[in-house]
């Protein structure tokens, strides 16, 4: 077991070519304790880096290959094709795996999610029902269930930025229920007055079935979500610090959870 | 090679967005009702792989199960009463293409050799010819970079023999034929044409085509800069060229910040802790009027990498966009010929930079839209960056003989070619026609990719200069770098993206996501396996010499040979005479109002006033995690901020402040004041966030029509007003750039001068990002205060007067020298953390800023006009450097302003009502609601709701 107040958990911050919420992804995990290294997808399928060396896989926002086909497409079959034993694996030994944006597009898009059965399409992020890219911020409803990045979260209503123009959580409605039953919605889109769940626009920026913004699976360490929790990590991130009073910035405790959690663990290292 | 075609769709059972959106589109802005359903596919087109490799990459790649269908080789949008494809023509890159061939080849399939994507449109009911060509014309296919597929294409490698180079008889040509060889193609007047026969005979041989290219480029106004270099004459009288007093009036202001002012890629300000701040603001017209989302695109990227190329590379940090078109709703017959609907190229410019920018992970947080009907024949699209770069590894860096001449990026094509001495030119009905060649679609990701690696090779110091290879392409970045030492190119060494191409067109192509380097030899492996890492080519072409010469060699043969004495200082001087115009002084007052709602809903409502929102929600702005102040916030976060603000340095609590200022519309009226007004606008933007006067830079981009004698005394004008500006405030003016071709020439030969735009951009460091200030109302009962000069009776050039049809000579008079003592005091209060909202006064007057301030707050505000003067004019004058603050009660007014002019408004309310009085009477009690939804109504009817 290692000593958790000396070894920082290492967090591997996945990118490639069209990448771009990597350095504040790092930056959010740096500051909730974590050690994030950027590590190019050149680098794992070449072997200089190996996933088993990190407790934490981050696949963050931006338009990996440019969204070409679908988003997160090209770089979810690169990983599949490429990158399938060693992710298995990496689940497998109940390490972390973060997908933010376009990151969750990736996972959804290598069958990690919802069911962890890498090369099988479950669900999808659809073009958002306004058929644009929206950048706004969001309340978000915080389920409670065993998901280990939001533990302590449940209940409460947060504020993050969406920034994607194919957020629509869709999937038929077996699966939908399955995911559901199961306990695996981690975050929906909420009212800006009820707190509850919405479909209306914007408050449900691109009309996600169920409201859903974030699924965890069954383990609940693999989360993906399309809002941006590293955007959220000072107090003036938020639009409105200046008049209203938000506590601590809401995406730090996502990142401290998955910190503390691969820092007791230590799992695999 | 055989060509599978794979078609995508979604699911019957679901919605079609896409065919949703464009069907909708179809009926409100074509007024076509005809249609009763629109379905969208797309289509894959794979060359060189099998059926069975087909239908693999369609299940495993190409569709997705959970929402979509596909076929193989087959239609899939069987039961259309009419079925369209719209493809990219050949030659245009299709950025998709790539990543088809990558995934491919991850799943196994490595036998394809290319590969295309394309759009099908299936409409229902009942379609007319007409209708048809008016969809495909107005909203679907842009003819310079697309068409409607009518047949399988046989295959999609494009083919060609490599041109030769041509000589070119010019020792014996006379001033006819000189103009002819000129016209269309080079730009250049007779007298530059003479200089260059003269060179040429000289030396006593003719010219290849590769040197009269190369000095084409280097002199084309937009390269070279001639008209800002040349001596004015004013009256008669000699003034300094304007470049010349725009840079002695920096040197003049020895801002102690000033790390580079116009000797780089973009200029550059100390930040902290011994990093920079650099900023870059380009114009992208003549482009972005005949394909506007190419030509947005590429602007885009064009100023990325001067940011990219400024020391030894700078990280991009933020991106802004300003654009003037004519109204959206103009009459379809008031667009002239050759030119598109400014509807249209507004939506697909702001497309253009939405694609880039986002996918690039720049915010975009910092802009404006201007209208007025003479942007009709082209529109001004002005793009801006800021980055950050150790202060060490600022400053222009030069070549050293024996360094190797690297090409990095995208690869060379035949798009692109001639876009400088193009931009240079006047636009004409012809111009869609004959210069296609010069727009092309932006490929974002490549240039991200080079980003990637170029900042790691700047950490590792790998790189000794570097440089855009932006207008003018290889010959105006290598041309340019080589300058003081020579440098040889070996045309045959660039990787092209298809062959073909003459060493000519190799050599000025303008492919963009180029850039060109200059790389001692010693560090050229590791480079290459920074490169290699990122997914990035990078190739030596190249050398620097010490001949003082441009040698341009194709294989083995020379086919280009300047001086560099004569490439760079061989430009004959220009004189520009400078007359001022006569200007009719109308003087036409509007009637009082008597319907107080009416006046506030047009102005609220105005193109220049209405609220923005849609296009910014389009934009990543919160990419980076750096925001401190965005674009829009308040309490349902759709109230406008003056400027954005930025902690850039993950931890750091010290950031930068961005925001600009430009009015066509006062520019036209009076130059001088309309640029004064500009300067005002983007330094009081700045100033009411938070920022110090003292800390800001400036950036000039003039868009002018073509300097014939009144308009370049109005040109000369607004360059001394710029001086003025730096005079009184002491801000420096540390970049710029001229674009002097707004002007149309319709087949009948009359000619539409474009209002002329001076756009000044501002940036600056701030301390502190958490001592700065928001424009909403943070509570009921505050005091609203008025600070800074101004006298209403200068309408002039107001929105208020657009839409009565009011006119007068007396527009807004800004005193530099009291304005600075104003925007300092400003400054002051913010810091005391006493101001809870500031708003500064721009177009639609004192009424719209308080109204976004109510918006913001969720409050309403009951003010008082002072008695005496014209409640009108005092609602809606525009005079910039005035600003709205809220203070949170009496005393604190006097103790923060006494030193400058300000007045009491009134106070913030729970009632949601602007409530109005002069004289004790009300004038008019509005709900904040109604000025609310006619604010947001213009942009919502164009882009949607948001």
């Amino acid at each position: 077991m290692l000593n958790t107040s000396q070894v920082k958990p290492r967090v591997c911050i996945l990118r490639t070519d069209g990448t771009n919420c990597d350095q504040e992804t790092a930056y959010a995990f740096n500051k909730t304790g974590g050690e994030s290294h950027l590590v190019h997808v050149n680098q794992l399928r070449s072997g200089a880096e190996k996933l088993s060396d990190y407790q934490i896989l981050a696949v963050p926002g931006g338009f990996s290959y440019g969204d070409d086909i679908h988003s997160g497409k090209v770089l979810s079959v690169e990983l599949a094709s490429f990158l399938n034993d060693q992710l298995r694996r990496f689940v497998d030994d109940g390490k972390l795996v973060l997908g933010i944006c376009n990151g969750f597009q990736v996972l959804v898009r290598t069958g990690l999610l919802p069911w962890g059965e890498l090369g099988t399409i479950q669900a999808t992020l659809m073009e958002n029902d306004s058929g644009h890219f929206e950048c706004r911020w969001t309340n978000l409803l915080v389920e409670q269930n065993n998901c280990v990045f939001t533990q302590g979260m449940a209940g409460t209503v947060i504020q993050y930025q969406v920034a994607h123009g194919e957020g629509k959580f869709y999937t038929d409605e077996v699966t939908l229920e399955k995911i559901e039953q199961s306990g695996q919605v981690v975050f929906r889109y909420a009212s800006t007055t009820s707190g509850q769940a919405t479909q209306d626009y914007p408050q449900n920026p691109n009309g996600s079935l169920h409201a859903i913004a974030g699924i965890c699976d069954k383990t609940g360490r693999v989360l993906g979500l399309m809002p941006h929790p590293e955007r959220f990590v000072e107090t003036f991130h938020h639009p409105n610090w200046r008049r209203v009073q938000l506590g601590e910035p809401h995406g730090l405790p996502l990142f401290r959870n998955a910190v503390a959690y691969a820092a007791q663990t230590g799992a695999g290292c | 090679m055989a060509i599978q075609e794979v078609r995508v769709r979604t699911t019957p059972y679901l919605e079609d967005i896409k065919g949703k959106y464009l069907l909708r589109e179809i009926q409100n802005t074509l007024h076509i009702n005809g249609i009763t359903g629109l379905v969208t596919a797309k289509v894959y087109r794979l060359e060189g792989i099998s059926v069975q490799q087909a239908e693999f990459l369609a299940r495993r790649l190409l569709a997705e199960e959970v929402f979509q269908n596909y076929t193989v080789n087959e239609t899939i949008i069987k039961d259309a009463d009419k079925l369209v494809e719209v493809a990219y023509k050949p030659g245009v890159m299709n950025p998709e293409a790539g990543s088809i061939l990558k995934a491919a080849a991850d799943l196994g399939i490595t036998e394809m050799v290319a590969a295309d994507s394309s759009y099908e449109y299936g409409f229902y009911g009942n379609l007319t010819d007409t209708d048809t060509e008016l969809i495909l014309s107005r909203l679907l296919v842009n003819e310079t970079v697309e068409k409607v597929v009518t047949e399988k294409p046989a295959t999609l490698i494009i083919q060609g023999q490599p041109g030769g180079t041509r000589v070119i008889p010019i020792r014996n040509m006379d001033d006819a034929a000189l103009l002819e060889l000129s016209k269309d193609n080079l730009f250049l007047s007779l007298e530059e044409m003479q200089a260059i026969r003269n060179y040429f005979i000289n030396l006593d041989r003719d010219s290849t085509d590769c040197e009269i290219e190369t000095l084409a480029q280097t002199w084309s106004e937009h390269c070279g800069h001639k008209t800002f270099k040349a001596t004015v004459l004013v009256n008669g009288q000699a003034k300094k060229p304007l470049y010349q007093r725009l840079r002695e009036s920096t040197n003049q202001a020895a801002h102690p910040l000033v790390l580079s002012a116009f000797e780089d890629d973009s200029g550059v300000m100390h930040f902290y802790d011994g990093l920079a701040l650099c900023g870059k603001v380009e114009t992208h017209n003549s482009p972005s009027a005949i394909e506007p989302y190419g030509g947005a695109m590429t602007g885009s990227g064009g100023v990325f990498r001067d940011i990219m190329g400024t020391g030894t590379g700078a990280k991009v940090i933020a991106s802004t966009d300003m654009f003037c078109f004519a109204p959206p709703d103009l009459p379809d017959d008031e667009v002239p010929p050759g030119c598109l609907h400014p509807h249209y190229l507004l939506r697909r410019v702001v497309d253009g930079v939405r694609d880039y920018g986002n996918r690039m992970g720049i915010p975009t947080n910092n802009g404006s839209v201007h209208f007025h009907r003479d942007f009709k024949a082209k529109p001004s699209v002005i793009v801006g960056a800021y980055g950050l770069i150790p202060a060490a590894d600022a400053g222009k860096r030069r070549p050293v003989t024996g360094d190797l001449a690297v090409a990095i990026g995208g690869r060379t094509g035949r798009d692109g070619i001639h876009g400088a001495t193009f931009s240079s030119g006047e636009m004409t009905s012809r111009t869609m026609d004959v210069n296609s060649s010069a727009v092309q679609i932006g490929h974002a990701i490549e240039e991200k990719r080079m980003s990637d690696a170029l900042l790691r090779a700047r950490e590792e110091k790998l790189i000794r200069a570097i440089t855009d290879c932006g207008a003018g392409g290889f010959a105006s970045a290598f041309g340019e770098m080589g300058e003081d030492t020579g440098v040889r190119i070996y045309l045959d060494r660039a990787p092209l993206k298809y062959q073909g191409l003459a060493p000519w067109e190799i050599w000025v192509s303008e492919s963009q996501e180029r850039m060109g380097l200059a790389v001692p030899p010693e560090h050229m492996e590791r480079l290459e396996a920074i490169c290699r890492e990122h997914n990035v080519e990078v190739t030596v072409i190249g050398e620097f010499t010490d001949t003082g010469k441009l040698e341009l060699f194709y294989h083995d043969e020379l086919v280009g040979e300047l001086t560099m004495e004569f490439l760079h200082h061989g430009l004959p001087k220009r004189v520009m005479r400078a007359v001022p115009q006569e200007r009719p002084v109308q003087m036409i007052e509007p009637d009082y109002p008597r319907d107080w709602e009416h006046a506030c809903i047009q102005v609220m409502q105005h193109l220049n006033v209405c609220s923005k929102e849609p296009i910014v929600r389009m934009y990543d702005h919160g990419v980076q995690g750096s925001s401190a102040l965005p674009p829009f916030a308040g309490e349902a976060g759709n109230a406008p901020n003056d400027a954005v603000i930025i902690a850039p340095v993950p931890g750091k609590k010290y950031g930068a402040v961005i925001a600009h200022g430009l009015n066509p519309v006062l520019n036209a009226i009076d130059p001088y004041a309309g640029s004064i007004w500009a300067a005002t606008e983007a330094v009081a933007n700045a100033v009411a966030s938070g920022a110090n006067p003292d800390e800001l830079m400036l950036i000039d981009n003039f868009i002018w029509p073509y300097p014939d004698e009144a308009s370049m005394y109005d040109l000369d004008r607004a360059v001394d007003a710029c001086v003025d500006f730096v005079r009184a405030t002491g801000m420096p003016f540390i970049s710029g750039k001229d674009s002097l071709s707004s002007t149309y020439r319709a087949p009948d030969g009359s000619v539409l001068k474009i209002p002329p735009v001076l756009c000044i951009s501002c940036f600056g460091r701030i301390p502190d990002v958490t001592q700065t200030v928001s424009t909403d109302f943070k509570q009921t009962g505050s005091v609203i205060v008025l600070v800074g000069q101004r006298e209403v009776q200068q309408m002039s050039g107001s929105s208020y007067f657009d839409i009565t049809g009011a006119a007068s000579p007396h527009v807004p008079v800004i005193d530099p020298d009291r304005l600075i003592t104003t925007l300092r005091c400003l400054y002051q209060a913010n810091r005391s953390g006493k101001v809870l909202a500031c708003h500064d006064i721009s177009e639609g007057g004192l009424l719209a800023a308080l109204a976004e301030m109510c918006l913001g707050g969720g409050v309403g505000a009951s003010i008082e006009v002072p008695a005496g003067e014209r409640a009108d004019y005092y609602l809606f004058n525009e005079t910039a450097g005035c600003f709205l603050v809220e203070l949170d009660d009496l005393t604190q007014a006097v103790e923060l302003f006494m030193d400058v002019p300000y007045s009491i408004l009134g106070k913030t309310t729970a009632e949601p009502n602007i409530s109005v009085t002069q004289d004790n009477n009300s004038l008019f009690n509005i709900a904040t609601a109604k000025l609310f939804a006619a604010w947001q109504k213009p942009m919502q009817e164009v882009f949607g709701g948001c």
